[in-house]
């Protein structure tokens, strides 16, 4: 009971305001752009054509209508939460009269597969090499660490690609965009799906176990000249035992508390991978969103990602005790 | 702990100590290096068509004439860009202009994040909550998208220092949170119970017994953010949202992609940068490797029989 | 325990590609036979999905008007000639201009068996008059503005009556880009609510109808009605069944995926590469083709122009002509032409692209021939010829020397108009005559005794503007001007200009269109839709980025506004108002839209090029059908 009044619910409380507080930023800064979604739109729409004054004036009135931007911004604040609540995210401003909703709906899974499995087996493997390059020092860890130094530096964007070069020109095996067939889950469909996610797949694990591979290592030889592990040493511990028991379970928190923020920011996508091989996701969606001033994307996706990192976040704080049994809820 | 004369000695104490770092502290020195020589550059920083465009490395070109009229020709080292510019002296302006970004970015997010980590991790209770909660809010908000929409609002108007502090602006509230998980879990650990038992003074306990585990972190951290930064520049080069008539890593990648250098084999327009950035990056982690390992108790136990540092 | 999970993701990564091998390696996303199959660049992503309302908010036109839809007329780019689309003649005015009958094809039949008539016509006009939310082109607005009534005759004839002289409303039906999309009255009607109806199932007026898409947006299949002969682009070709059985527009990505997806067979005709990544295309794909056979390859005549433009309303230095006319002259158009634009563009002194017809209406006509010769500025109270006439020779002997074939044309044909001399020495008079002085580096200042500096902004995925603004920098820095180049991103950029932020830029523009008509685009010129910065510069309907006041240019405006496109007496004003444009040097044109646009001779052949230029291989404007529709199989 104290532990529910004194720990779990201030810190719900704490996840309420994070999401509102965010959600707030995130309402007024796509506003301080200096890009005219009105302006956007009619540059679209009358594309090469020579119109009458009266008649641009009067398509501005039109979308302003459309795009729900009547009013003052406090106006457009509440009703926006009217919306919100509701469940709606409003119509698209770039891709009118489409709904956010549908749009998000769309994009979300191939964000979400891709960046899941690759964020968690990235996790894994670079936290199972990177301790035991700690644990066992020598030629070989050193190799590993080596080519693990060289490629964590380099530019995403590169290593992106450097792949696309490779496997799609100088070896034409791999489509160059997304190419997906069939419907979901059917044989055609997974076939055409591995097909086409293995290089985005590819280059994201390789960066993202890069980036855990080297934090393992560091975390796991700090861990081993702790004193408890020297005292474990001293006393005979096999050291399996010493490695699994102490070195790599202390060391678990922070990655633990690294691994939930990850998971959590999932969400915004991964633009470059997108950009690079021409794949359907978040990540895109938002750039495009960002460019055209279209707020009400901009708003959609910056929310998933907000109560993904808040509720990730949370998670990560109430199961602090059970990865970590020393510390206590306070 | 260590004096101002004190850190030349343990520069040399670490050189001969750690492989790692006296690698490190090679390649470092190598991209100082680098960095200082661009006050040296016989071309302006932003000048173009200084040199025939798009020439391989070593190739003889044209670099101007002198006072007769006739043209000097000379090697170039690295080779040329397709905008007219060397590409050896176009990236020691970009080491040294990323350096100042990178460095900047780190300085600022790291010393937030240290600060605020360890006054929320050591501090606890309602102060930990609030600040906590403030935290949470803004690591809650996706940052490249934020850096973009910033980037855009600032519309070309930023300037090489003013991206390092807006990169470090974005980038403490993540590695605060770290710090506070590292503080939490040493707080809680036998060692510091039986020091504050046995009356340590708290401070002392921080600075004695939570230092050399925070150190390391600290070093794997700093090197993370410096690669984080130089990420970002490079990420908002690439999309055209940089400063990119300023040479940078990025800026020197987004023109060698511009003009489609891999598709047209100009691979030493991009291989320099690239490797400036793996060195940079690799030899700041070498040197965090080898003061880790320098700092490692078990090591500095059997060093203080002969030295009293 | 560690080491089976390293087996295990080892094994993964194995098998992942393993598994691939049974997928089909090709790249393209449908299974249609590639010798029945063209594939086309999309040039953007789709955002709105299965969406064919062309008229409603959703639409979005490129490729699909070409493919679907159908208007009256074509204006073609190539020619300036008008090409005919659901009516063959031209429309006939009453002598005051308030009454305009048009006559339509009898032969065209949508894609269910129905014929299409006057009812078809009036049924789409009066549907977008009364429905405000179907608003795109701007045609809703424009029949607001100007129907009194639209009546239909007989089967195939139309009357509008306006209510006011209106010498050029048959533009709404005649597309550069767009032109007002028939709708098919038989099954439109029976529709509810059109605004969000979204046209997936037809009926058609064109030869292709939409039979997939990509959820995602990258792409979108088309499939040949099974009646081509009933097609206006079909009856134009005089074949009963042109055209290939399926297109496919497909989205890869910018320049270099594009080249790549070339080279893999997996696209057979792409918009625009940047001038390097075309070369390693030619390199490695001999079968790709663009406009000329060799040298200058690209297809230069689409009707637009790059310049520099100033901002008058915010920057007092950009009002003073002289300091206008010293920037002109110290450019090396040659330089600017070869070394910074390969040579592939062609050169124009003012705001014209030097397409065949408009070199012929404006270029090489005699009145402004002479005028061009003959024109004199004043330098520091001495007169001063600025024309050179020697730079389309010159371009020609920088290309011989680069050991490029030439074209067989003239030199004039293939690289533009003179432009100015390149004379640092007057330019510098210019300045020193206005208060500006010079130190012992050759640095400028101006006569408040700053620096002098600006900047000029452009965007690098606009290639040909971005790399005008990179050589106008360089010269200018050159010529001892501090001259700050700005990249940005394309929407950041054209936000500044639309708030007045920025000192110079490099956009792109036409004062004519392709038939030499400069009303519609020189209006927005007028001073009664200036407003001043920070304001949208359109906040009146009209103005322009520049917002540039004058009177002479109002009187010339609002002379034109009453005559016939084809007056000659319309074409007189445009020259004087082109005239006193240059003479006041308001923008420093440089050269003339050029595009890589390529096709891939693989699977199809007959595209229109340099010794098949009887229309525009612009496939994406909506008079591109017949460059599609005349494409010929090679068999596969």
């Amino acid at each position: 009971m104290t532990l529910l009044q004194q720990f779990i619910l201030p810190r719900l409380l704490q996840w309420v305001i994070v999401i509102v507080v965010g959600i707030t930023i995130t309402f007024l800064i796509p506003r301080l752009s200096p890009v005219n979604p009105i302006q956007q739109a009619l540059a679209r729409l009358t594309q090469f054509q020579a119109l009458e004054p009266e008649a641009v004036l009067q398509l501005k009135e039109q979308l302003m209508a459309n795009y729900g931007l009547e009013g003052s911004i406090v106006e457009q604040y509440f009703r926006f939460w009217g919306n919100l609540l509701g469940g709606d995210l409003g119509p698209s401003f770039g891709a009118f009269p489409q709904r956010v909703n549908d749009m998000i709906g769309r994009a979300l899974p191939f964000t979400v597969a891709l960046l899941t499995f690759t964020t968690i087996m990235g996790w894994i493997i670079g936290i199972i090499v990177g301790t035991l390059a700690a644990y066992y020092p020598g030629r070989l860890t050193n190799l590993v660490a080596g080519v693990m130094i060289v490629v964590y530096p380099v530019p995403y964007f590169i290593i992106a690609f450097i792949f696309l070069m490779v496997f799609t020109y100088y070896i034409p095996f791999f489509p160059l965009i997304g190419v997906f067939r069939g419907e979901p889950f059917e044989a055609e469909f997974i076939a055409t799906y591995l097909h086409s996610t293995f290089l985005p797949a590819v280059t994201l694990l390789i960066t993202g176990l890069s980036f855990r591979f080297i934090m393992a290592r560091a975390l796991g030889t700090a861990e081993l000249s702790s004193d408890h592990v020297q005292y474990a040493t001293m006393a005979g511990l096999p050291d399996n035992r010493l490695m699994y028991s102490y070195v790599a379970r202390n060391t678990m928190l922070p990655q633990v508390t690294d691994l939930g923020l990850s998971m959590g920011a999932i969400f915004s996508g991964t633009l470059i991978t997108e950009a690079v091989f021409g794949y359907p996701g978040l990540g895109d969606l938002l750039l495009q969103a960002i460019y055209q001033a279209d707020y009400n994307v901009v708003m959609g996706i910056t929310l998933l990602s907000i109560v993904g990192i808040a509720t990730a976040s949370l998670i990560v704080d109430l199961s602090y005790p059970l990865v970590d049994p020393r510390v206590r809820y306070r | 702990m260590f004096g101002i004369v004190g850190l030349f000695t343990n520069i040399r104490d670490l050189m001969k100590f750690s492989g790692a770092f006296r690698w490190g502290f090679i390649v470092l020195v190598f991209v100082f290096l680098m960095a200082g020589l661009s006050w040296f550059s016989p071309y302006e920083e932003d000048h173009r068509r200084d040199t025939p465009r798009g020439k391989p490395p070593l190739t003889e070109i044209s670099i101007g004439r002198d006072d007769d009229g006739e043209r000097i020709y000379a090697r170039t080292l690295l080779g040329t860009t397709s905008q007219g510019q060397d590409v050896f002296w176009q990236l020691t302006f970009a080491v040294r202009n990323t350096f100042l970004i990178a460095g900047t970015a780190v300085f600022i997010g790291r010393s937030i994040a240290i600060l605020l980590g360890m006054l929320t991790g050591y501090m606890g209770g309602v102060f930990d909550r609030v600040l906590s909660t403030i935290i949470d809010s803004l690591i809650v908000l996706p940052r490249l998208p934020l850096l973009i929409l910033i980037a855009a609002i600032l519309r070309g108007d930023i300037t090489t220092l003013g991206l390092g502090v807006l990169l470090g602006i974005m980038d403490w509230a993540h590695p605060s949170k770290r710090y506070r998980a590292q503080v939490l879990s040493l707080r809680e650990r036998e060692f510091t119970h039986t020091a504050v038992f046995s009356g340590m003074n708290p401070v002392k306990v921080v600075v004695r017994e939570h230092m050399p585990f925070l150190v390391p972190f600290l070093l794997a951290d700093v090197v993370s953010g410096f690669l984080w930064a130089i990420g970002m520049e490079v990420t908002l080069a690439y999309l055209g949202l940089g400063q990119i008539s300023v040479p940078t890593i990025g800026s020197l990648l987004y023109w060698g992609n511009y003009y489609n250098a891999l598709l047209l084999n100009q691979t030493w327009v991009l291989i320099p940068a690239i490797a400036a950035a793996v060195f940079t990056v690799a030899g700041f982690y070498m040197l965090s490797q080898g003061i880790t390992h320098y700092l490692d108790p078990r090591t500095r136990l059997t060093r203080l029989g002969v030295s009293d540092s | 325990m560690f080491r089976k999970l390293i087996l295990v993701a080892i094994a993964l990564m194995v098998l992942v590609p393993a598994l691939n091998v049974t997928a089909q390696p090709s790249g393209l996303p449908v299974d249609v036979p590639r010798e029945e199959l063209f594939v086309m660049d999309q040039i953007f992503r789709w955002s709105v999905i299965d969406n064919y309302n062309v008229w409603g908010p959703a639409s979005g036109t490129p490729h699909r008007h070409a493919l679907m839809f159908e208007t009256l007329w074509y204006l073609d780019q190539e020619t300036g000639n008008i090409m005919s689309g659901a009516s063959n003649e031209p429309p006939v005015y009453n002598d005051d201009y308030t009454q305009m009958t048009v006559t339509l094809v009898d032969s065209l039949k949508w894609s269910d068996g129905e014929a299409f008539n006057a009812d078809d016509l009036v049924y789409t006009v009066e549907t977008v008059w009364n429905t405000p939310e179907l608003s795109f082109g701007g045609w809703h607005a424009q029949f607001a503005d100007f129907l009194e009534s639209v009546e239909k005759v007989d089967d195939h004839t139309v009357t509008f009556t306006l209510n006011r002289p209106a010498p050029r409303f048959h533009k709404n039906f005649e597309a550069r880009w767009a032109g007002l999309y028939m709708m098919p009255e038989h099954a439109f009607s029976q529709i509810e609510d059109l605004v969000n109806y979204t046209y997936q199932d037809g009926p058609y007026l064109g030869l292709y109808a939409p039979v997939e898409m990509d959820p995602n947006g990258f792409w979108n299949l088309f499939k040949k009605r099974d009646d081509p002969q009933n097609t206006a682009v079909c009856q134009y070709h005089m074949n009963e069944d042109c055209g290939p059985g399926y297109v496919l527009t497909i989205l890869y990505g910018d320049s270099t995926k594009k080249v790549i997806a070339m080279t893999r067979g997996e696209l057979d005709a792409f918009m625009n590469v940047d001038f390097e990544a075309f070369e390693s295309l030619l390199a490695s794909t001999p079968t790709a083709k663009s406009w000329y056979p060799e040298f200058p390859w690209a297809y230069p005549n689409e009707t637009s122009s790059r310049l520099i433009r100033f901002n008058f309303d915010t920057h007092e230095w950009t009002n003073n002509k002289d300091v206008r006319w010293a920037l002109a002259l110290s450019l090396d158009i040659v330089q600017l032409q070869t070394e910074y634009i390969g040579g592939v563009a062609k050169v124009v002194y003012v705001n014209v692209p030097y397409t065949p017809k408009l070199a012929e209406l404006y270029y090489n006509h005699p009145r402004m021939q002479e005028w061009v010769e003959n024109l004199e500025i004043d330098v520091a109270g001495e007169p001063y010829k600025p024309y050179d006439g020697t730079v389309a020779d010159r371009i020609g002997e920088w290309a011989d020397e680069q050991g490029y074939a030439q074209p067989a044309e003239t030199a004039a044909a293939s690289y533009g108009s003179g432009w100015w001399k390149y004379d640092t020495d007057t330019a510098a008079k210019l300045l020193e005559h206005n208060g500006y002085t010079r130190d012992g580096n050759g640095d400028w200042f101006t006569p408040e005794g700053e620096r002098f500096s600006f900047s000029i902004q452009a965007a690098p995925d606009e290639v040909d503007s971005f790399r005008v603004a990179n050589a106008a920098a360089d010269m200018w820095n050159d010529f001892g001007i501090d001259v700050e180049l700005q990249g940005l991103e394309r929407s950041v950029w054209s936000a500044n200009f639309e708030t007045g932020q920025f000192e110079t830029d490099a956009p792109w523009l036409s004062f004519v269109l392709p038939d030499g008509d400069g009303w519609p685009q020189m209006r927005s010129y007028h001073s009664k839709y200036y407003v001043p910065a920070p304001e949208l510069h359109n906040a009146l309907g009209g103005g322009t980025p520049a917002r540039l006041v004058d009177p002479v240019l109002d009187e010339l405006i609002d002379a034109m506004e009453s005559l016939h496109p084809q007056d000659p007496q319309n074409l007189e004003l445009v020259h004087q108002y082109l005239q006193h444009w240059v003479e006041n040097m308001y923008y420093i044109s440089t050269v003339s839209f050029k595009k890589f646009v390529t096709w891939n001779e693989l699977y199809w052949t007959n595209p229109p090029s340099a010794e098949n230029d009887v229309y525009m291989p612009l496939y994406w404007f909506q008079g591109g059908r017949f460059s599609i529709g005349g494409l010929e199989s090679l068999g596969g």
